[in-house]
């Protein structure tokens, strides 16, 4: 759907197109939760959800809402058997980060912008680990925290891509930046 | 990336309802603290729901994996055969001799009238989803409380537990596995009958933390369920125990990774009834009942009203190997 159509598109496609960001980033969880592993579970799955968010953050706060990050973290919740609450908290917080460096955030590109990504996966991680630390008196284990990490941060090049075309194709700046 | 390349829509002016979204986030948190059973509902649930898709799934990746576990045997079938007609000939000599202590066990049982195991009923259901977080690791089965699956039940493969269900669904269940970091099971270490927690932390072997720490246990000896608590049936196999630094740590006979259908243990423990009295071991033994206090005698050289007890038959018991005691020393013999 080209510019000039999207103006002009039926208020039910506009609102659809708005829902993108939101439902892309609910699909990745429950894509990044389907309990099938290729590798016989010895690798975790990665935090498919932490994409979009951060993606949509960056270049349209105003679809992906600090509700809708709270959402995609319950769906994380949910679905990844973890304490409750711990990643709702994770991706708020993750998103927090993002939105107040948003500008710092949205300047990376390249290698740098992967990296950009990491600190706020991180940010979810760490967020997540204090939680189950201080709460329930657990220490998760660095290595498999380590590992999600990493399966993220690899993820994020093919995911950022994706989300890029879909952003380009379906939902598009705002009518203010035409 | 794309990020640079993307002009900022505009900046976030919803300060707000961020930081109603954190309190929210925050308060979720200790609700389910409260609650850890809070999105046990759902997850049951969704699990349910996607177990005719996980089946379906699942078949042709299973068939990949042991397509793909299959080459690597083409080149080890003449070493795996002899090794396994060792194997079963040293496994004919352990039979005998379990036949033979079997017998054994069941005459002791017979003359201390013990009370007997309680039988197990086990269900078979095939593990339909693996998944592996930091914060747990999983296994999901396709059987669920419609197949008397409940919460706390054991999970046994071929070879020993591997985890205990901790959520049930109509159709599925949820294994936490012993190698998950909220795993916690107590477990006896024989020879010894040491008693000690099996502590998972994410590695494939879980740790041994013994209750005493004066106890003797070496890398070799054989970790079995100890029953204690009353949710797991005792004496189930675990695994051995290996040395790791300074700790001791347990290699499971079950992996994981690679089971594909499990027994679900039905195991609960019947309440505990005072034994009738022809039940008790004095009668067990061929000793009469004890007669009530016979009423003060009149006359001193007055007949007693029962005859004096038999005497204890000599029973030739098992000579028992002395056992490390708690405080380190041995117990005299």
């Amino acid at each position: 759907m080209g510019t000039t159509e999207r103006l002009y598109a039926p208020a039910f496609l506009r609102v659809l197109a708005a829902l993108v960001p939101l439902l892309c980033g609910l699909l990745g969880v429950f894509i990044a939760n389907i309990p099938i592993s290729l590798a016989g579970g010895l690798v975790p799955a990665p935090l498919l959800g932490l994409i979009p968010l951060y993606f949509w953050c960056l270049v349209r706060p105003d679809l992906m809402t600090p509700a809708a990050a709270f959402a995609i973290g319950l769906l994380q919740d949910v679905m990844s058997g973890a304490p409750p609450g711990v990643w709702t908290l994770g991706f708020v917080v993750a998103y927090a980060v993002v939105a107040r460096q948003r500008d710092s955030f949205a300047g990376l590109s390249g290698f740098a912008a992967v990296l950009g990504f990491a600190a706020a996966a991180l940010a979810a991680s760490i967020t997540a680990t204090l939680a189950v630390l201080l709460l329930y008196s657990v220490t998760p284990s660095l290595g498999a925290l380590g590992a999600e990490l990493a399966m993220t941060v690899t993820a994020y090049i093919p995911g950022a891509l994706l989300v890029s075309l879909l952003h380009h194709r379906l939902v598009g700046p705002l009518r203010s930046d035409f | 990336m794309a990020n640079g390349t993307w002009k900022i829509a505009r900046r976030g002016n919803a300060q707000l309802p961020l930081v109603i979204v954190l309190v929210l986030a925050v308060v979720l948190v200790l609700v389910g603290k409260a609650q850890s059973g809070l999105f046990d509902h759902a997850r049951a649930r969704i699990t349910d729901a996607m177990a005719p898709l996980l089946e379906d799934v699942r078949a042709p990746l299973d068939g990949v994996q042991r397509w793909m576990s299959s080459i690597g045997n083409i080149f080890s079938v003449y070493s795996e055969n002899l090794r396994l007609k060792e194997e079963n000939a040293r496994l004919r000599q352990w039979r005998n001799t379990s036949v033979v202590l079997e017998g054994r066990l069941q005459h002791y049982e017979a003359l201390l009238h013990a009370v007997p195991d309680q039988k197990l009923h086990a269900a078979l259901a095939r593990v339909v989803g693996r998944t592996s977080h930091p914060f747990l690791r999983t296994m999901i089965l396709d059987a669920g409380s419609d197949d008397g699956a409940k919460a706390g039940q054991a999970v046994m493969d071929e070879k020993g537990m591997v985890g205990r269900l901790f959520l049930t669904g109509k159709h599925t269940s949820w294994v936490i596995l012993l190698t998950d970091i909220n795993s916690r099971v107590p477990v006896t270490v024989a020879p010894g009958s040491v008693q000690a927690i099996l502590a998972g932390d994410n590695s494939a072997a879980p740790k041994l933390d013994l209750l005493l720490s004066t106890a003797k246990v070496k890398p070799g000896d054989q970790v079995v369920s100890s029953g204690d608590g009353g949710l797991l049936p005792p004496a189930l196999p675990i695994g051995t125990v290996v040395q790791d630094g300074n700790g001791l740590r347990v290699a499971l006979l079950a992996d994981a990774t690679q089971s594909e259908s499990v027994e679900i243990l039905n195991f609960a423990r019947a309440p505990e009834t005072p034994p009738a009295t022809s039940q008790l071991p004095a009668e067990a033994a061929g000793l009469k009942p004890l007669a009530p206090p016979p009423p003060a005698a009149p006359t001193p050289s007055a007949t007693p009203a029962t005859p004096p007890p038999a005497p204890l038959p000599k029973l030739k018991m098992p000579v028992i190997p002395s056992t490390t005691t708690a405080s380190g020393g041995s117990a005299p013999e």
